[in-house]
Parts: structure tokens; C-alpha cells; sequence
């Protein structure tokens, strides 16, 4: 037990609440901005895709990170063209496109590396002091260039959801869609601008993931998309909680994976755990009583 | 002559099959206030949507200054100098009243962000100008409807409109607020504003407009000023006839016995969401027409959903018929002999997607001779088009009205409760419902009506509350003053603030 | 106010993108394996309706996703989201099988598989009343909850599997005995013979038609539907609101249960792990398409399932990730058709609240 408590526990649940942490925030922005996003899913594995295809290609980490953040936010400007300029039902969007990008990267990984469960590995950035101390560990992690990307990136995001004149529309359109276009707001604009920067910061969570494990390998999102989704609803739909949410998350399967090696519980069993967590935490949230007033709503 | 500020030259405007306005023409100058009046359908708020850059004419022009405004869009309206306030308030309830009156042309700083000090600036100006004040840095949600008032007109002045149309302003105030705000148009008239009022309410226009316009079935049938015009010239206009007589209230049977009672019922609020009901007590015998007056805000909606069965209460008894009902869900309360008729019908009492039928059935708990008793509602009621396989969003207004009417009231009722029950109705539709009202107390039913029409209450009923704060505050025979309700309805009111 | 030919055209668009959509893609698809476009078409349709085989084929594909549509369906006409077809499928076929193995192989059949069929639908049914409660009670909106327990279900599954059902060294449970098995439509059909299609798919339509009788004439039924399109008004006029969701959505599971009888106990007599990917979001394809008309439902799981048998004819190695590509351009499709073409009516007034 005392291994719990050491900085490789803080280095480990740094690094597996970032892509938890990434998709929770461009949930938090999309939603703010009035467009439900089930699709958090798809948007982490389809950035990861790319990233990872990318980095494979050209050998460059840093032509990985723009292939997978260029990837990211078409997808979700995909997504925001359906629900908020076409008026599709954005339930429907985000589920057809969590299908699009499961067998999407599915059959690309096929097509293109000849394989139906992974890509050819590669290197992703190597910073940091080598070795399998807490300390390295912990060095590694926060020098991890994705990493401090998404760090900027959550930091900014309150700032500028409240300070700025975009942030102020944003929350106008999530708010009160019909009043903002009343003001004299754009709000279709204004919502696709919103879905471009979540789908950006969406992507750093893909790219991490797959940076991570140094390939792609299929399905490799797991559900994070959706727990992400159950930290946003949780947290009341504000981006600091919301990544609180994912820490707590993270520390958890960080336990779990630091006592892997105990025999007492079935490691099915254990896998399953995540999955009854957000149900039950979601049983316990009270519904969506805090959710922005617009969401799902259009300007006319 | 000055040239006018707004020239609507032949426009004509539909939605799907209905043509809201008719080749309408009408010229606005500044400096004076215009009032555009007719009754409920008749194409107010579409002209002004015209003007206001709403939605764009299918025929004919409109110009502001003399340019056609094109293209027609809120925000281009509001370069041009338009300032529309609206009747139901455009803001955001969850920011506070700085930030909506920002919104859309928030000044920003050198950093590019929200420059607040700036706007608050501008804002400080606009109430000077008005004459009213507002705490800007409350949260909208918590603001009385005098106040958010005051910010959509706050908003309008922060952008320099010249052109200033307000829809309906005085519907939502009591008559001492209503006074003050017309004070505040004065001013900005005088300031060489063009102001244009839409309201329903003669005393109002001949009291505080300089030009009025009526409007009837989407056509302008008389422009002129006020000073050349009178009240039964005025009615004749707008009715375009002699009006139909009143409905003949039933009458008063006394206090005898009790259909629907009350006694200390109470519900806490949430601050934002919903007003607390506060010892509300209170008896509606059977055949007796008993209303709640008050401005709409202050627990109406919250009453009714009590007696419903949708709101549970935190204290206090409601009985229908002598027999507790407080702690039955909605359905056993109707077996009961309790009918409700919600304030929104497209909320709470349509599916606009179904068909006429289905909506007339909803709620029936036999499946036979639905129907016949279809066809009977329809025709008890007179609601066309007569075909009942059409979408309920088909209809009218009115005619919805009265379909959600004839389904609660086509059967044995021991207590009615109806709220708002001829809002946005045209004048027939209410006739009709107002006579089935009748008609349902006549057989014994006892009835509650909760309107924030005072007239319409001061017609059916046998005895007026009136409601403030989540509070009964008084009880008045039906021909007591207005001005008397209105101060009964001022004095527990949810906000004394901005330009009420 | 009857619709005119142009109208019910116009209502049509819908299927007919996606339709038209589909054989695009697939055509995409098939041309990136190297068949060429011209071809490919002959073939597909020479290859799935061409022979009796194909068509056994067919509809043996087209069994679980009839299933899965009529079940996402069902919970959409409640305004619930079940995308926890793959969930309630796989628990209902586990416990199937096994229930099979237990019962007393002198019953004979049809009381045999009526009582496996009841267990599947019931083991279905429990797995989607979790998330249902949970919606209705708790307000936990039912599209992550059912994801959820889809995957909560694999990995229980996993480990009944591994841990006691299956037999060594595979991950299927054992055989089910003969009287619990449906038997193959090529009993009586003679042109069917070597094709998978057995009873499971004219169960399907029975279910089908059904659920429909039941949504369209009964007061539950309809109740349901209204629900659907308003439940304010519905709470307020006495309509139980939680209970039909409750029912619409568990109901959902119990069809979503049967979903893989085609497979398990037409064709393959055990249950497999794995058994079923990928019909749970078919269904929602299908379901879309169908636009909540029988026939229509039908003839999207008709279409779906010539698509995967067109797909094998074409290329054996066009994988089950093209299906999926190709149903989520379908979903697509036709959300945008539908968004495009006007409803019958609902465009007809749109005037503000009769205050013009």
C-alpha cells in the first residue's frame, strides 16, 4: 500500500487522466456552446489515427501532433456542421460518428498496415531524464510536450470562456441561443468556432494516447470518451472540475494498476470497474440539473 | 414634414398558409410616439418584426431612412439604428445584467478582453437617459420583469438605436410601472427617438401616444393621430363592427359548500427556478367563478402546478370536494373530479406533432367511441379546419386554445382550474371559451381562473384574489377599480425596481 | 389537407439518400480492394438475390439487425436512446444457451425453444431496466448508462466464459440439445438448402408486427408514442410519463434479447464470445432508415443485410469494419434527408404564437 502513495502514483495518474482530461474539456466546450457531443469517443480515436499514421510516415512527433489536431477538429466541425447547421438531432450525430470513427480507423488500420488490431509501432518524443524511478517517471511526464499542450489548453479554457468577447458568446449561444441571435451573435459561427477548438483540444487526448503506447491499436479510445462525457454532467459542466473528475478517475486506475499483479479479483472483473463507477456516479449526479439552459436548442 | 424614419411601402408577409400581414403601408417619423394596436392575430408583432429586421417582407419594402433594409437581419437592423424590445425578454437569465446588455457589442480592451469598466460606462448613460435604474451585476434570473424590462431597453440605448419598438411592453407590469415606463418613452421621444408601441390596451394609446395605427386581420385600416380619434372610433376600427356583447357571468351562487380549497399550502422555492407559494388558502365553492389576478411571475404557474399533482407541496392541504387530494399524483386527482388547464399550451397541453385527434384523446382512459367524442368536442367547441387527422400545429392559436379547452372541459367536473385561458387568442376563440367557462360553472362545477388579463377577470368572475409574491394578498368584488387591484398587486410584488 | 405526390416524394427522400448513399460507399469500398465499379454491382446483386442461397443468406443477416432496429425503435418512439442493443443481445444469447443446456431434452420443441426464446427476452429485458430505472428514477440519461453496461457486459460475459461455461480450450459455451434449436427454413423451402435462414426470421417480422399492432391500437401503446413526442403535456393530462419510458425501454431489451436467436439457436447451436458485434449499431441504422414504419424496418434490415452478403460476393476479405463505415453514412444520410425534407405538416403554420 505504501507504494500508493509515491510520486510514481502521482506520475501515472498524470498520465492516464491527460486523454480523460483532453476529452473532458472539448466536452465542456462544445456543450457550453449549446452542441450536445457524444462523440468525444471518436474524436480521441480518430486524432490518434491520425497522429499515429502521421508520426509513422514521416518519422516527425511534432508532424504527428498537427496531423492528429488538424484530424481532430474536422471531425468535430463535422459534427457541429450536422447539429448546428443542418439541425440534426445531436444525439444521432455523435452516435453515427462514434460508428464512422470505430470502423473508420478500423478499416484504415487494415488498408494501410495490414493488420486489424495494430499499426507498426514508431517513436513519439523522448524527453526527460531515462529510468524507472517515481522522479523520472514523473520528469517524463511533465515534459511530455502533448502534455503540456493539454495543460495550456485546460488552463486556458475558463479564462477564456470569461474574459473573452468569444468565450461570452459562446456561453450566450449555450445559454439562450434565441437571445444571442437576437443580440446580434452568429451563433451557428460562433458554435462551429466552439467545436473547432474542442475538437483541437480533443485531439491532444488521442495524440497522447497514442504517443503513449507508441502505435495505434483498434478501439484504443475504450470508453473514455463517455467517462469523460459523465465528468463533464458531474462536474456541472465547468472545465476545472470537470478535469478534477478526470484526476480522481485516473488515480484510480492508476491503483489498479499499480496492485496488478494481486490474484485476489479476476482482472475482468477489475477492467470493469471504470464502467460501474460512471454508472453509479452518474446515478448520483441528479441528472442534468445544472446543464446550459440552450443545449440541444437553436437560434430560431 | 420631416422625412420618416420607417416606411413600410406595401408589405406583405406570410407563415406556411397564414398571412400574417397584408399589404400594410405606414410611415414613422421621429419625435413622436406611435402606437400600433389591434387584438390578438391581427399582424402587430410581425409588422414590427418587419421593421425589426425579423424576418424579411414577401412583397413590398421597408426602409429606414429611406434605404431598404436589406438584408433583413436582427443584427443589420441594429447598425441601421433599430432597437427592438421584445415581449418575451431576449436575455440570458444565467449572466448578470451587464453582460446581457453587452452581449453582441461588448467593448474589449487592448488584450482583447472583456472591457467591462467601458461598458458599464455606457451603460451608467443609458439609465441616465432613461431615467430608470438596474443593478447591474445581478444575475438576470433574479430580476423582478420591471427590471429585465429595463435592461432590454438598456441594451437598445447602448447600441445609439434611434428607432425604438417595443412589443407588448405594458403586459407584464402593473399599472403604476406602466405609467413609468411611458414617462421613459416621452423622454426618449422628445430626445428625437421614433418610438413605436405594440399594445392591445386602448387607454394606453390614448393616453400616452401622439399617432396611432389599428391594424385588423393583417391590413392597416386606419392611420391618424390621437388627438383626431376617440375611443369608440378606435374600438369600431379594431373590431371592425359593433363588438359581440360580453358573456353573460352565471349567478353568484354564494359560499356554499366547497368544489376546490386550499388551506395553508405552501411550497418552498429555488430562488431562480421558482417562487415560494406562502400560506395560500383559500375556498372555490361549486358554480361559483372565483380568479387570482396578478403580474405573471409571482406563483401563478407554481399554484397551478400544485393543484395539478405536478408540484408537490411542502405544507398544506388541497381537497376537492371536501376530500384530501394532496398526496395523489395527477391521475387519481382527475378521477376526482379535478381538470387543469395549463397557462402553455404548447408545453403542457398540445402535441403538436400528433394529430388533432390524438391530442383530444390524450389523457382518456377508455378506448371506445373515441370517435364520437371527437367529432362532439370539435363541434361543442367549433374547431377548424374541421379535419381531425390534421397536426395540431396546424391550427390557430385560438383554435388550439380551444382544443386543449374542449378536452378538459368535455366532461363531469367537479373543479376546473384555468390559466391563461385566452392568452394570444383572438377575440371569437375567447368568446367561446369564456362561454364554456360559464357553462361549466352553470352546471356546477366550481371554477378558478388565474389570468393576468384583468379585464377578462373582472368579467367572469364572481370574486377576484390577487396574487403577489407567492401571497393571496386581497380578495375584491369583480367591479372594484382597477387602480385598486393594481396597487394590491404592486405592494407584494417580486421586485420595486427599474422602470416599473 | 391530404399530401401530394410531391409531398409524399418528398417524404420519401430520406430512404431514398441513404439508399443511394450506401451502394456509393460500398461501391467506394470495393473499389479500394481492387474490384472494379462496373462490376461490382452485377455481382452483388447476383451474389445475395441471385440464388436461393443468397437469399437464405439474406435474411439470416438480416435477422439481427430486424431485431435490434425493432428494439432501438421501440425505446425511440419513448424519445429513449438504447444503444445498449450489443449488451442486452449478448446477455439475453449467454443465458439462452445456457438455460438450453438445462432443459429436459424429452420436451418437445416448440415448448422448448418457446421457453429458451422467453428466457433470452427476459435476460434482455433485466439488462436494460438497470438503465432505465436509473433514467426514470434518477434522471442519469440513458445513452452513456447503456454503453456502459454494453461494456460491462462484455466483461462479465469474459468472465463467466472463461471462468465456468465454456468448453476447454474455446471461449463457446456447450452445445445446445436439438429440441431447443430453431430449425432451418430449408425444411420447408427447399431452395434455401445450405443457407443459415432459419425460423428466427419470420419470428423477427412476427415480433415486428407486433410491437406495432401494439404501438398503433392499444392505449399503452399509443400512450407511448405521445410520450415521445411530448411528455410535459402528457404528465399534465394524467398520463404516467416514467412508467411508459420504463416500458418502452426494457420492452427495447427484451426484443434486443432475441437479436442474435437467428445465430445462436438457428445456426450455430452455442453461444460464442463475440457473437453479435456490431448489430447493435446496425440496429440504430436500420431503425433511422425505417423512420418507424414496419415496412419500412423491414426493408432497411433487408437492405443491410444485401449489403453484407453483396460484400462477401464481391470480396470475401471486405471486412466488418466497411459495414460499420458504410451504416454510419447511412445514419447520416438520412439525419440530413430528414432535416432537408419537410414533415407532412410540420411547416405548415410555424406563425409566432398567433400574436402576428
Amino acid at each position: 500500500m505504501s507504494r500508493l502513495f509515491t510520486l510514481t502514483m502521482v506520475a501515472e495518474t498524470l498520465r492516464i487522466a491527460v486523454p480523460y482530461a483532453c476529452a473532458a474539456v472539448a466536452g465542456v466546450w462544445s456543450e457550453r456552446a449549446g452542441i450536445v457531443h457524444i462523440a468525444l469517443e471518436g474524436v480521441l480515436l480518430v486524432s490518434a489515427f491520425g497522429a499515429a499514421s502521421m508520426t509513422i510516415a514521416t518519422g516527425s512527433p511534432v508532424a504527428g501532433i498537427v496531423a492528429g489536431m488538424v484530424t481532430g477538429v474536422a471531425f468535430s466541425l463535422l459534427h457541429g456542421t450536422l447539429a448546428a447547421r443542418y439541425r440534426v438531432d445531436a444525439i444521432v450525430s455523435g452516435i453515427a460518428l462514434n460508428l464512422l470513427a470505430a470502423s473508420g480507423t478500423r478499416f484504415l488500420l487494415r488498408a494501410l498496415y495490414d493488420s486489424s488490431s495494430n499499426s507498426p509501432s514508431y517513436s513519439a518524443f523522448r524527453i526527460g531524464p531515462t529510468g524507472a524511478s517515481g522522479a523520472a517517471l514523473l520528469a517524463r511526464a511533465l515534459l511530455d510536450p502533448v502534455t503540456i499542450l493539454a495543460l495550456l489548453a485546460v488552463a486556458a479554457t475558463p479564462l477564456v470562456l470569461g474574459r473573452t468577447r468569444f468565450g461570452l458568446r459562446v456561453r450566450a449561444c449555450g445559454e439562450n441561443p434565441v437571445a444571442a441571435a437576437s443580440a446580434g451573435v452568429p451563433v451557428v459561427r460562433v458554435r462551429l468556432t466552439a467545436l473547432a477548438v474542442s475538437g483541437a483540444i480533443g485531439a491532444l487526448g488521442g495524440v497522447h494516447l497514442t504517443f503513449d503506447q507508441h502505435r495505434f491499436e483498434s478501439g484504443m479510445s475504450g470508453g473514455r470518451g463517455f467517462i469523460a462525457l459523465a465528468a463533464v454532467i458531474v462536474a456541472g459542466w465547468r472545465a476545472w472540475h470537470a478535469v478534477l473528475a478526470c484526476l480522481v478517475f485516473a488515480a484510480l486506475e492508476a491503483t489498479q494498476i499499480l496492485l496488478q499483479n494481486q490474484k485476489v479479483l479476476p482482472h475482468e472483473f477489475v477492467q470493469m470497474l471504470p464502467y460501474v463507477a460512471t454508472v453509479v456516479i452518474l446515478g448520483f449526479a441528479a441528472g442534468r440539473a445544472r446543464a446550459p439552459a440552450g443545449l440541444g436548442k437553436h437560434a430560431s | 414634414m420631416p422625412s420618416p424614419a420607417v416606411c413600410l411601402d406595401r408589405v406583405s408577409r406570410r407563415f406556411g398558409s397564414v398571412v400574417a400581414v397584408r399589404n400594410a403601408s405606414l410611415d414613422l417619423v421621429r419625435g413622436r410616439i406611435h402606437g400600433l394596436i389591434g387584438e390578438n392575430g391581427a399582424g402587430k408583432s410581425t409588422l414590427l418584426g418587419l421593421i425589426g429586421g425579423m424576418h424579411p417582407p414577401d412583397a413590398g419594402r421597408v426602409l429606414i431612412d429611406g434605404e431598404p433594409l436589406v438584408p433583413a437581419t436582427p443584427a443589420h437592423a441594429s447598425r441601421r439604428g433599430v432597437g427592438f424590445v421584445h415581449q418575451h425578454f431576449m436575455l440570458v437569465d444565467a449572466f448578470t445584467g451587464i453582460e446581457n446588455v453587452m452581449l453582441g457589442a461588448e467593448p474589449v480592451d487592448s488584450l482583447h478582453r472583456l472591457d467591462f469598466a467601458a461598458a458599464r460606462r455606457q451603460a451608467e448613460k443609458a439609465m441616465n437617459d432613461l431615467g430608470a435604474r438596474v443593478d447591474l451585476d445581478a444575475l438576470v434570473a433574479e430580476l423582478g420583469v420591471g427590471e429585465r424590462q429595463t435592461l432590454e431597453i438598456l441594451r437598445v440605448l447602448v447600441r445609439g438605436a434611434s428607432i425604438i419598438l417595443l412589443d407588448e411592453p405594458t403586459a407584464v407590469l402593473t399599472p403604476a410601472q406602466a405609467d413609468r415606463l411611458f414617462a421613459a418613452v416621452r423622454r426618449m421621444a422628445d430626445a428625437g427617438a421614433c418610438v413605436v408601441v405594440v399594445t392591445h390596451r386602448l387607454r394606453e394609446v390614448l393616453d400616452h401616444c401622439d399617432d396611432v395605427t389599428v391594424m385588423r386581420r393583417g391590413k392597416v385600416v386606419m392611420t391618424c393621430t390621437v388627438a383626431e380619434t376617440n375611443a369608440p372610433a378606435l374600438t369600431r376600427a379594431i373590431m371592425g363592427a359593433e363588438p359581440p356583447p360580453p358573456v353573460e357571468r352565471p349567478a353568484d351562487p354564494g359560499m356554499h359548500g366547497s368544489a376546490l380549497a386550499l388551506s395553508h399550502v405552501s411550497v418552498a422555492g429555488t430562488g431562480t427556478a421558482r417562487t415560494a407559494l406562502h400560506d395560500v388558502s383559500f375556498v372555490v365553492p361549486p358554480g361559483r367563478i372565483v380568479g387570482i389576478a396578478g403580474i405573471e411571475g409571482n406563483g401563478q404557474t407554481e399554484l397551478v402546478r400544485a393543484i395539478a399533482g405536478l408540484l408537490p407541496v411542502d405544507s398544506g392541504e388541497i381537497l376537492v370536494h371536501g376530500q384530501p387530494v394532496t398526496r395523489l399524483g395527477v391521475g387519481p386527482r382527475r378521477l376526482s373530479g379535478l381538470i387543469v388547464v395549463h397557462a402553455d399550451r404548447h408545453r403542457d397541453g398540445l402535441m403538436l406533432d400528433a394529430s388533432v385527434f390524438d391530442n383530444l384523446v390524450l389523457g382518456e382512459r377508455g378506448g371506445r367511441h373515441q370517435r364520437a367524442l371527437v367529432q362532439r368536442r370539435m363541434n361543442r367547441f367549433g374547431i377548424v379546419p374541421s379535419d381531425p387527422a390534421l397536426p395540431a400545429r396546424a391550427l390557430s392559436g385560438g383554435n388550439q386554445q380551444k382544443l386543449v379547452t374542449a378536452r378538459a372541459l368535455d366532461r363531469p367536473v367537479r373543479a376546473v382550474v384555468l390559466s391563461q385561458p385566452t392568452r394570444g387568442v383572438d377575440l371569437g376563440a375567447a368568446r367561446a371559451i369564456h362561454g364554456a367557462i360559464c357553462a361549466a360553472a352553470s352546471a356546477g362545477a366550481g371554477v378558478l381562473v388565474v389570468s393576468a388579463d384583468l379585464a377578462e377577470l373582472r368579467a367572469l368572475c364572481h370574486e377576484v384574489f390577487v396574487i403577489a409574491r407567492g401571497r393571496l394578498v386581497a380578495s375584491y368584488p369583480p367591479d372594484t377599480p382597477e387602480e385598486v387591484f393594481g396597487r394590491a398587486m404592486l405592494g407584494g410584488s417580486v421586485v420595486a425596481g427599474g422602470v416599473g | 389537407m391530404t399530401r401530394t405526390i410531391g409531398q409524399r416524394a418528398a417524404g420519401l427522400l430520406p430512404p431514398w439518400t441513404a439508399v443511394a448513399a450506401a451502394i456509393l460507399v460500398l461501391n467506394l469500398l470495393s473499389w479500394s480492394f481492387g474490384q472494379a465499379p462496373a462490376a461490382t454491382l452485377s455481382t452483388a446483386i447476383a451474389g445475395s438475390w441471385g440464388t436461393m442461397y443468397g437469399v437464405g443468406q439474406v435474411l439470416f443477416k438480416a435477422t439481427p439487425l430486424l431485431f435490434a432496429g425493432i428494439a432501438v425503435d421501440v425505446a425511440l418512439r419513448a424519445g429513449m436512446f438504447n444503444i445498449g442493443v450489443e449488451g442486452q443481445m449478448a446477455v439475453g444469447s449467454v443465458v439462452a444457451a445456457v438455460v438450453a443446456t438445462v432443459v429436459p431434452v424429452a420436451l418437445p420443441a416448440p415448448v422448448a425453444i418457446s421457453i429458451v426464446l422467453l428466457t433470452a427476452a427476459v435476460a434482455g429485458a433485466i439488462w436494460a431496466a438497470i438503465p432505465a430505472v436509473m433514467r426514470v428514477l434518477l434522471g442519469a440519461h440513458e445513452v452513456i448508462t447503456t454503453i456502459m453496461l454494453n461494456r460491462i457486459a462484455d466483461a462479465l460475459i469474459a468472465m463467466l466464459i472463461t471462468s465456468a461455461l465454456a468448453l476447454p480450450g474455446t471461449v463457446r459455451t456447450a452445445d445446445m440439445p436439438a429440441n431447443t434449436l430453431l430449425p432451418r427454413l430449408q425444411v420447408w423451402i427447399h431452395g434455401f438448402v445450405g443457407s443459415a435462414a432459419s425460423v428466427a426470421f419470420p419470428l423477427a417480422v412476427v415480433v415486428l408486427v407486433t410491437v406495432h399492432a401494439w404501438l398503433k391500437l392499444t392505449r399503452s401503446g399509443r400512450e407511448t408514442v405521445w410520450v415521445g413526442l411530448n411528455a410535459d403535456a402528457c404528465a399534465a393530462e394524467g398520463v404516467p410519463v416514467g412508467w411508459r419510458r420504463w416500458m418502452a425501454l426494457t420492452l427495447s431489451g427484451a426484443v434486443a434479447g432475441l437479436a442474435a436467436s437467428g445465430t445462436v439457436m438457428g445456426y450455430k447451436g452455442y453461444y460464442e464470445m463475440g457473437l453479435g458485434a456490431g448489430a447493435g449499431f446496425g440496429g440504430i441504422a436500420v431503425a433511422f432508415l425505417g423512420r418507424g414504419h414496419p415496412v419500412g424496418l423491414l426493408l432497411a434490415a433487408l437492405l443491410f443485410g444485401t449489403l453484407a452478403q453483396a460484400g462477401l460476393a464481391i470480396n470475401a476479405q471486405v471486412p466488418r469494419e466497411a459495414m460499420g463505415v458504410l451504416e454510419a453514412v447511412v445514419i447520416i444520410a438520412t439525419a440530413l434527408a430528414t432535416a432537408w425534407s419537410p414533415a407532412p405538416a410540420s411547416r405548415t403554420t410555424g406563425a409566432p404564437e398567433a400574436e402576428p
